[in-house]
């Protein structure tokens, strides 16, 4: 049994080393302070990613994630992950939790592919042991052969991807959660890939999908969330959520075109 | 921000039970500095061997010194010091350099703590190659009580591991740190008896070496390689150090735990 419930979760980042004070200015702040003068309080900058965001999801959901460039659709992701607490409200997770934003942690050029298989594992969860069962299944699926044996840096970018995605779908996930899918390189290789991507959600028990592509939620997900600057606008049945946000698009791209016509 | 005990607690257990994957890195790190060469790890060895005995036969004489003396003092001290300057150097750069993984992934953070600590631990155990040279041709430096030089590791170890904890969290929030605690551990290579005993400081010595926590730090590791006892003093420092440093520490890391991501 995986879930995750999200309660009122807002994110803000603080932007360092644009106007927030260094080192140098708490120092200084903080000696004036004992010497009785008045420090005007500088504002942080902060960015709100996602403001008051609340949803549920339990066993068999498959949610989409759509919304524009930085709509906080990574940061709720990351959220999930655990990368980044929440600033505010709560967030419960129940199960095990397989970010797979980068196919292949902790990637060391000058390693070989099987030592980089070891290394790569570890970091998306496995332990040596579990790694060792599917050494095999990785190798082959990679189709690397030989070149498993010399460092990686002699691959190419199309191998180095394939060395990626055969270690990173080999994890047995609970809660799985993707950004915009999983590389796959050329198209006799990605044709083999979506069917392990299938096995790899069919898998799991909860998926977060974070995708520009229609498609790809409409074929993956049973869910669908619409996120526009941090705020969550509909969660609901895929077809209905990506209607609006087409729709909404149309809206504001009228509203600017209108804007343009009258000035 | 609010302590959270039980984030720091579980990023600390989740941490020591990763020791797979914190060994791996660290000893990968160690050969990946030296790949292709044809010494490897040994270089780092080898070109503190030739700055000790480059500097021995040239100071010994400096401070009336006899080389039989000088030459196993100054290897046991460097050999000490480079242990501890790198854990607090490197330590500036745990957190940082786990940028790309502590990003992506929901990690155990202090992973990286003990990655930087083991790491050192086999650096330190590669210099040893150098105290052989010494001892094989000064035997009568050899006593059993090199045994505790073992202890000393083990203490030097739980110390540096909340060094480089802290050290690596302040860091990853002031990026003036670094090169701060660079420098510091620089000027504290002279300030601390290395090149120079204690006993030549005579009666002054206890206001500059006393205090001098490293100093401490390499007395535990030094004096075993020489065939002598520590100091209890250094060992009492030592260890009420470690409890003092690990729980400052935990506060900080309870505090801060969730914004570190942040810093990033």
């Amino acid at each position: 049994m995986a879930t995750a419930i999200l309660d009122n979760v807002t994110v803000d980042f603080p932007i360092y080393g644009s106007s927030h004070k260094n080192l140098r200015q708490t120092l200084f702040a903080g000696t004036a302070k004992l010497f009785g003068h008045e420090v005007p309080r500088q504002s942080r900058v902060v960015v709100r990613a996602l403001e008051n965001v609340t949803f549920e999801l339990n066993d068999g959901d498959r949610l989409g994630l759509i919304g524009h460039n930085g709509a906080g659709k990574s940061t709720l992701l990351r959220v999930l992950a655990g990368v980044y607490a929440p600033t505010g409200g709560t967030i419960r997770l129940d199960g095990r939790i397989s970010p797979l934003f980068i196919t292949s942690p902790g990637l060391d050029l000058d390693d070989t592919g099987y030592e980089n298989i070891k290394t790569c594992g570890m970091f998306l969860g496995m332990n040596a042991s579990e790694i060792k069962a599917r050494i095999v299944d990785i190798a082959r699926f990679s189709e690397l052969g030989e070149y498993l044996d010399l460092p990686v840096r002699t691959y190419s970018s199309g191998m180095l991807t394939r060395l990626g995605f055969a270690i990173a779908t080999s994890i047995e996930p609970d809660i799985l959660l993707l950004d915009e899918g999983l590389a796959t390189g050329d198209v006799r290789f990605a044709t083999q890939a979506e069917e392990r991507l299938k096995h790899l959600i069919a898998r799991s028990s909860i998926l977060v999908l974070a995708s520009h592509s229609d498609a790809m939620i409409k074929t993956m997900c049973n869910r669908c969330a619409l996120l526009e600057k941090g705020h969550l606008i509909s969660i609901g049945p895929v077809k209905q959520v990506i209607d609006l946000y087409h729709q909404r698009t149309k809206a504001q791209a009228a509203a600017i075109g209108g804007a343009v016509a009258i000035s | 921000m609010k302590p959270d005990y039980a984030i720091a607690r579980a990023d600390l257990i989740d941490g020591i039970f990763a020791f797979e994957i914190w060994t791996r890195l660290g000893w990968q790190e160690v050969k990946r500095r030296y790949r292709r060469t044809v010494f490897g790890p040994l270089w780092a060895t080898l070109s503190l061997g030739i700055f000790i005995s480059a500097i021995s036969f040239v100071w010994a004489p400096l401070f009336n010194a006899d080389v039989r003396t000088y030459l196993p003092y100054l290897t046991a001290g460097m050999v000490s010091w480079s242990f501890v300057a790198a854990l607090i150097t490197e330590g500036c750069a745990s957190f940082t350099a786990g940028e790309g993984i502590i990003k992506q992934l929901n990690f155990p953070y202090s992973t990286f703590a003990f990655m930087v600590v083991w790491r050192n631990t086999i650096v330190l155990f590669h210099h040893l190659a150098i105290l052989i040279v010494v001892y094989i041709a000064l035997p009568e430096r050899v006593s059993f009580n090199i045994l505790l030089f073992i202890p000393g590791v083990l203490i030097v170890a739980v110390n540096g591991a909340w060094i480089v904890m802290l050290l690596g969290m302040v860091s990853a929030r002031f990026r003036d740190i670094p090169p701060l605690i660079g420098n510091l551990v620089q000027v504290m290579l002279f300030i601390t008896p290395i090149f120079w005993e204690p006993s030549q400081l005579g009666a002054k010595a206890r206001y500059f070496v006393t205090p001098n926590y490293l100093y401490h730090l390499v007395d535990i590791l030094r004096s075993p390689l020489l065939g002598d006892r520590p100091a209890l003093l250094s060992y009492a420092t030592t260890i009420v150090g470690a409890i003092l440093g690990w729980a400052i520490t935990l506060m900080i890391y309870a505090r801060f735990r969730r914004r570190i991501a942040f810093w990033l």
